[in-house]
This record gives structure tokens, C-alpha cells and sequence, in this order.
């Protein structure tokens, strides 16, 4: 088999999603037996020049979202360089934390400086709001979670990468992959575009914690609350997003008592993950007056940050954007 | 400039308030024609997230109307809807969707002027207020 050429790139992220590639491990000494990382900015400091001269990349990891114009350059650059293109991380996949500053938009007063009184760059320019990579050019896979875990990355490196000659076997990883997805993988074929690198089902389905009678009686921010080990988060009241949100993680943040908050996006069956929780979490409320109800609800602070914390680009059904806004490179100089 | 006639999608509940809508076209109360109807069986069934996929298909403005509280034909029906009514207008507000677009009232079967009343007063209201565009490009209100 010919060495497969690969490229990673972060845009307005953290590059953590570049590390969960690292954190492979030993098995990174196998990838690069078959595959030759050919741009790697973060790791490798290469240079934009050189991605021509490699030719063509077999599969290119895409972390972070596109709020400047340099991070749309570099979608689309890479794009059409790519035969794969994967949208790795919540912030490419679905704008992440980057597209809650659309919740603070910039105004005439508080903009940056683009350019100094020399005409000198300073800052790329802003987009007219943040996109999520597949707002701009095509994708084929998606991996979610902030960053992802090093199994499903794992899975989508060997799937995507490996085509099936794979060295390794991944049953732990498949087990929790929706089943035509890991059949598809275990056997060698390549999944179906447009797959995502996770389960379907919420997180509440593979949570240990014990869910009882819900009845919310006051809202928590997380300092404010010890909370009990073993029993459901949200019944305690603490705004845990595990029955919006996508499986996969196993219920890595509940485990140790911090609420999900939704890195691996909505499950399959949720519309919007803001009505979602606007349903789950007032109907666990211990009344029904409504003069008690509007004061509980007072006692919440930032829905829209909380419940689109990794998706509002994407995910919140008031917020898509159209394909005119999405085409339009940003003119705001 | 022609003036702005808003699209009202109103959830009314089979037992009652469809029933006074219903009455209130049959006694010829003068009537907009900005609302469209939606038949459920009661308001408890109308979950946040149809109000939001309203709201993101282009209403302007949401009536979510049913029985008074403790006429529910499933008994409490109409308190889970307003259970959830101040959480949703919250998210909404946040989300650019003022308060007045989205509304949840008892109305019985018996009170089609009342329906009438609250349907051209609500028309009215979100006229004022313009079309709604919780668009990607309107900025957000957010939390301060
Ligand atoms: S998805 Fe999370 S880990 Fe990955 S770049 Fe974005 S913020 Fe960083
Ligand atoms: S709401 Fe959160 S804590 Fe409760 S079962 Fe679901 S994931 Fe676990
Ligand atoms: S529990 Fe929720 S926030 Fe935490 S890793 Fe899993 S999906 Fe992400
Ligand atoms: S039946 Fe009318 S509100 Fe429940």
C-alpha cells in the first residue's frame, strides 16, 4: 500500500484537538508507518508553500471554526488539496465555543484595529459571524467532542486512513459506534459520507448515574453545589445537557459530577437542543404556580451559552445561516 | 410602502380554544387573516421545540393557546405548557425573539370574542415589532 499523505489543521480553535492526535499514543507509530503527515503547522511548522508541493492529501483532520477570513482561505485551500476532509472537533463540526461570540457580536465601538496607520496587517478580518466548516466547503466526516476522544479519533484514522488494512482491531470503539458505521469499519469499507465519528443515542443512555423522580426545585451553577455521586445530575439541579446531546463519551464529565455539557452536539433524534432542555428541565419544575415558575426560571442565567455551548453556529434551529451568508467572504475592512 | 402583515402560526387546543376560534369564524367576529391555525389536542402536546421551528420557518409571532387551568381534558396539560412557557420565552429573548411573538393563553370553548380580541391585539403587536428574523446576521442579545 502507498503511504497515505495527511494534513492537520486547526483555524479558530485550541489546536487540543490537534493533541488528541498525539494522544494516540504507540499507536501513532503505526500511523506513520503507513501515512506521511505532510502538513502540520502545529507540529511540524510547516508552511503553507510547501502543501503545494506535496501534491495531493488523502485526508485532511480540520479542527476549529471559521471566524476569520484566513481561516476560510485556509478551509478552502485545503479543501480542494483534499480527498478527505473531516471536520474533527466540535468547533469545526459544529463552531464550537468560537460561535458563542456571535452571542456578543462585534460593534463599531468595540472592534479591533485590522490594519495599523502604516497599512499594516494586524488582524485577519472578522467573518460577519462564525461558521462551522461545512458552512463553507464540503465535508465528508465529522468527529465531535471538545476535543474528541482518542477513541473515536482513533477509529476515524484507522477507517479513513487505513481503509481496512488496518493494523489493529478496534473492537472497544466500534462497540459504541452506531452499527453500519462500525460494521463498515471492522470490514474495511468506508463509511458512508456524512457519518459521524459517535453514537446516536443521548448521553443519559450510557451515563451510570441513577435517575429517579426528576423535581427541580432550585437551579445551580456548578460552584454553588456538591453534588451526590450516583444520582443524576439534573435532578439535583444542575443544568447537565446529557439527554440533548450525542453519545459516545460514556458520560465522561457526569462521571466525576460536572454536567455534560454538549461537546459531541445533539443526539440524532433532538430538533434543537435549546428546546430540548427548555422541555426537559422545566417540566422536572416542583410546581405549578405560575408565579413560583417565573421565579425559578428567573434564577437561570445564559440559556442560549449554556444550552448551544458547542453548536450555536450550527445546531440552534434560530441561527442556521443561509447559503448567501455563508458564500460571501467578509468585507469589513 | 405596503404594510407589513405579520404570519401568526397559533397552536390551539381541540377542546377549547379551537372550539372558540372556530366560533368566532362562525358568528363573523372580524377576523386578520394573518394566523394560521395549527389543530392539537391540547397545549401540553405543544413542545418548545415547534415553537422554535416555527419561529425558524419565518413566523413572526406564536400563539400557543388552551383550557383554562384546571379544565384540561387531560387534566393538567396546560399547566406542563406553562410550565415551560416562562423557560422558552427566556430562550427566546436571548436568542432575538422578543417577548411579544411568543404568547400561551386559556381560552375556552365559550369565549370566541375573547379569541378574536387576543388574536387581532397579538397581529397588532408583532406588526409593530416588524418581521422576525432571528437570522444568523441580527446580533444577539445574549446575557450582558
Ligand atoms: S473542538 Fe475544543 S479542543 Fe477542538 S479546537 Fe475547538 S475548542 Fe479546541
Ligand atoms: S441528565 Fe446528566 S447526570 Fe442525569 S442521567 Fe443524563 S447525563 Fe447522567
Ligand atoms: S459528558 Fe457531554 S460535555 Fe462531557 S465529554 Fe461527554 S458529550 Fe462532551
Ligand atoms: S385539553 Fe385543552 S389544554 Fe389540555
Amino acid at each position: 500500500m502507498p503511504k497515505k499523505k495527511l494534513a492537520v489543521y486547526t483555524a479558530t480553535g485550541c489546536a487540543a484537538c490537534e493533541n488528541t492526535i498525539l494522544d494516540i499514543h504507540y499507536d501513532l507509530g503505526s500511523l506513520t508507518r503507513s501515512a506521511d503527515i505532510v502538513f502540520w503547522p502545529y507540529v511540524l511548522g510547516s508552511q503553507w508553500d510547501g502543501l503545494n508541493e506535496q501534491g495531493p492529501v488523502d485526508v485532511c483532520f480540520f479542527a476549529g471554526a471559521i471566524r476569520t477570513e484566513a481561516d476560510r482561505i485556509a478551509a478552502v485551500r485545503l479543501r480542494s488539496n483534499s480527498k478527505l476532509m473531516v471536520a474533527c472537533g466540535a468547533c469545526a463540526a459544529f463552531g464550537g465555543l468560537p460561535s458563542l461570540t456571535d452571542l456578543h457580536p462585534e460593534t463599531p465601538e468595540n472592534r479591533p484595529e485590522h490594519l495599523d496607520e502604516g497599512n499594516e496587517f494586524l488582524l485577519p478580518k472578522l467573518e460577519s459571524r462564525v461558521f462551522a466548516l461545512e458552512h463553507i466547503v464540503d465535508v465528508d466526516y465529522f468527529v465531535p467532542g471538545c476535543p474528541p476522544t482518542r477513541d473515536f479519533l482513533w477509529a476515524a484514522i484507522q477507517s479513513l486512513v487505513y481503509m481496512g488494512d488496518s493494523p489493529t482491531r478496534i473492537s472497544f470503539t466500534a462497540s459504541r459506534l452506531p452499527m453500519a458505521l462500525a460494521e463498515s469499519i471492522t470490514s474495511g469499507i468506508v463509511p458512508p459520507r456524512g457519518s459521524v465519528f459517535a453514537g446516536e443515542k443521548a448521553v443519559c443512555a450510557s451515563c451510570s448515574r441513577i435517575k429517579e423522580e426528576k423535581k427541580f426545585r432550585g437551579f445551580y451553577r456548578p460552584y454553588e453545589i456538591d453534588p451526590d455521586s450516583g444520582r443524576c445530575l439534573l435532578e439535583q439541579g444542575i443544568l447537565c445537557q446529557g439527554l440533548a446531546t450525542r453519545e459516545g463519551c460514556g458520560g465522561l464529565c457526569t462521571a466525576v459530577g460536572a454536567a455534560c455539557r454538549g461537546c459531541f452536539g445533539k443526539a440524532e433524534a433532538v430538533f434543537d437542543p435549546g428546546a430540548k432542555m427548555v422541555s426537559a428541565v422545566s417540566s422536572t419544575f416542583d410546581s405549578t404556580e405560575a408565579s413560583e415558575i417565573e421565579g425559578l426560571t428567573k434564577t437561570f442565567v445564559d440559556l442560549a451559552g449554556t444550552f448551544y455551548r458547542y453548536t450555536l453556529a450550527t445546531q440552534c434551529a434560530l441561527r442556521t445561516p443561509n447559503a448567501e451568508e455563508a458564500k460571501h467572504a467578509p468585507d469589513n475592512s | 410602502m405596503t404594510r407589513f402583515e405579520p404570519k401568526i402560526i397559533a397552536f390551539l387546543c381541540n377542546w377549547c380554544s379551537y372550539v372558540a376560534a372556530d366560533a368566532a369564524g362562525v358568528s363573523r367576529f372580524v377576523q386578520k387573516p394573518n394566523v394560521r391555525v395549527i389543530r392539537v389536542f391540547c397545549s401540553g402536546m405543544v413542545d418548545p421545540s415547534y415553537v422554535i421551528k416555527a419561529f425558524a420557518s419565518g413566523a413572526d409571532g406564536v400563539l400557543v393557546a388552551g383550557c383554562h387551568p384546571g379544565d384540561c381534558h387531560y387534566l393538567a396539560g396546560n399547566i406542563k405548557a406553562l410550565r415551560r412557557s416562562f423557560l422558552l420565552r427566556k430562550l427566546l429573548s436571548e436568542l432575538g425573539v422578543e417577548e411579544k411573538r411568543f404568547r400561551l393563553e386559556w381560552i375556552a370553548a365559550s369565549e370566541s370574542p375573547l379569541y378574536a380580541k387576543l388574536m387581532n391585539e397579538m397581529i397588532e403587536d408583532v406588526r409593530n415589532l416588524g418581521p422576525c428574523m432571528p437570522s444568523s446576521q441580527k446580533p444577539l442579545k445574549g446575557v450582558a
